[in-house]
């Protein structure tokens, strides 16, 4: 079978998009201090704006789950000890200054990863399978990978409908008491898990009619081709994150 | 003395953020507590969407829905689900419990009603849905038909006094839409109000007493008889 190269226009190729996306995501686990994740966040948001990801509206889709960064940060300052006491309650101090740091340290790092992660969404998901494939990544693994991220938008829908059709059948999720509504929301796993795997016995099926894995090699009509930009972004990331790596393990 | 439910619709307007144009565009409608409606139209043009803008699932972009004289978009969904039922048009979304009995159960359990009435509402509603010799099984194992019956049983054992069924024939053979006939004939002489969402012209007009279309997000009709 002829094999056809085809330009991916103006786009960069995924390979080097997750090979930045790697580095942005790597550096802020690395890092523990404000300083620095403010930095990374800073080249996070500059490249998001390079690749023309739109970060905001990633970050705005996850403004329901905004309350449990909140709350990570709340614990997370909470059971820090150490630093200038900043409100006490008896003796007990319940917000210090070092606490503030790690929870900004928490908040800033959940950023870098949302931010950077935009950027894998400038691709198409056909894209990201042929450059992980081409990254000798079993197609099995890349195309999961694949459908995983396809069918995220689709479980966030069903588990928003899942609640609305439990309100709807006359609970008042306000006026219920916490532990009760803990038994509620674990209720909501009943529809969920039966839809994920009624889609996946579906795809299952799919996917074996039209000969999935029904020979060992595969062939692709489009192939990615890394350009000299794309290793200028993968040599860019790298020297970035060894260059940050370097001053701050410095300081 | 039996409530009856209006739900009173001024001037709705609604967009889905990603479209161009408002899939309902000013609509008035008051739709009373009795008798069967059916809302039926082409493809696209906002059956589905004024459904759930009247149980208050879609909030209008302008114009007002009023539910019992209250401003739906001052109700929580719970408030409103304790007047409106609404059936969706896929079942699996509505079952939350590991058995058929304990899916009947489970919301007036949490409202804190009493294990015996509980017990008595779950067995009447059983009987009256055919589901007694499937009280212990999963709901998500039982055919599309029964699921539908148990989720509308699970709806009516509320007692809402209005119920909304979005598409409720989809996929059910000759015998089963029969059935449902059947169920929908006896919740109106209960004196349940009902909408009737469908493709199915025949199934959800043969008992209306009012026959309203919509066409490109308008009302192009509205018959009663």
């Amino acid at each position: 079978m002829q094999t056809h190269v085809t330009e991916v226009g103006s786009d960069f190729d995924p390979r080097a998009k997750l090979v930045a996306v790697m580095c942005l995501s790597s550096l802020a686990v690395v890092f523990q201090r404000p300083l620095p994740l403010a930095l990374i966040l800073i080249l996070a948001v500059l490249s998001a704006r390079y690749f023309r990801s739109d970060a905001v509206q990633a970050a705005r889709r996850l403004r329901a789950f905004l309350w449990i960064f909140a709350a990570m940060a709340f614990v997370q300052s909470l059971f820090t000890a150490g630093g200038a006491p900043l409100l006490s309650v008896c003796g007990i101090s319940l917000l210090s200054t070092l606490g503030l740091e790690r929870a900004g340290s928490i908040v800033l790092r959940f950023l870098v990863i949302i931010v950077s992660a935009s950027i894998m969404a400038t691709s198409s998901p056909r894209e990201i399978v042929q450059g992980l494939y081409q990254w000798r990544v079993p197609y099995e693994l890349a195309f999961m990978v694949a459908v995983a991220v396809r069918f995220l938008p689709l479980l966030r829908d069903e588990a928003h409908d899942a609640l609305t059709a439990i309100q709807l059948r006359g609970l008042k999720l306000e006026s219920i008491p916490l532990r009760q509504r803990l038994q509620i929301y674990s209720y909501l796993l009943m529809p969920m898990i039966a839809s994920v795997l009624g889609k996946a016995r579906e795809l299952a099926v799919a996917v074996e009619m039209r000969g999935f894995r029904a020979y060992d090699r595969r062939t692709s009509h489009r192939t990615l081709r890394m350009r000299a930009r794309d290793w200028g972004v993968v040599s860019a990331a790298v020297l970035v994150s060894v260059g940050v790596l370097g001053v701050f393990m410095h300081m | 003395m039996t409530v009856m439910t209006v739900i009173d619709l001024r001037n709705v307007v609604y967009q889905y953020p990603d479209e161009k144009r408002p899939v309902l565009g000013g609509i008035d409608l008051c739709v009373s507590g009795t008798g069967l409606t059916a809302l039926v139209g082409p493809n696209g043009s906002g059956k589905t969407t004024l459904g759930k803008m009247m149980a208050g699932i879609l909030k209008p972009d302008s114009g007002s829905v009023r539910i019992n004289g209250r401003d739906a978009s001052e109700m929580s969904l719970g408030e409103i689900g304790q007047q409106v039922g609404y059936l969706f048009q896929e079942p699996d979304r509505q079952l939350f419990a590991p058995t058929v009995q304990e899916e009947l159960a489970f919301v007036s359990r949490v409202r804190g009603a009493a294990e015996e009435d509980i017990a008595g509402r779950v067995g009447n509603m059983l009987d009256r849905f055919h589901l007694s010799h499937l009280r212990e099984r999963f709901p998500f194992s039982l055919s599309r038909g029964e699921k539908q019956r148990l989720v509308l049983a699970a709806i009516l054992i509320q007692c809402p006094r209005f119920l909304i069924l979005d598409e409720p024939t989809t996929a059910l053979d000759v015998r089963r839409k029969a059935e449902l006939a059947e169920n929908l004939s006896d919740l109106d002489s209960e004196g349940v109000g009902m909408l009737v969402i469908s493709h199915d012209h025949e199934f959800a007009t043969r008992r209306a007493s009012r026959v309203i279309e919509l066409r490109g997000g308008a009302v192009h009709a509205d018959t009663r008889y």
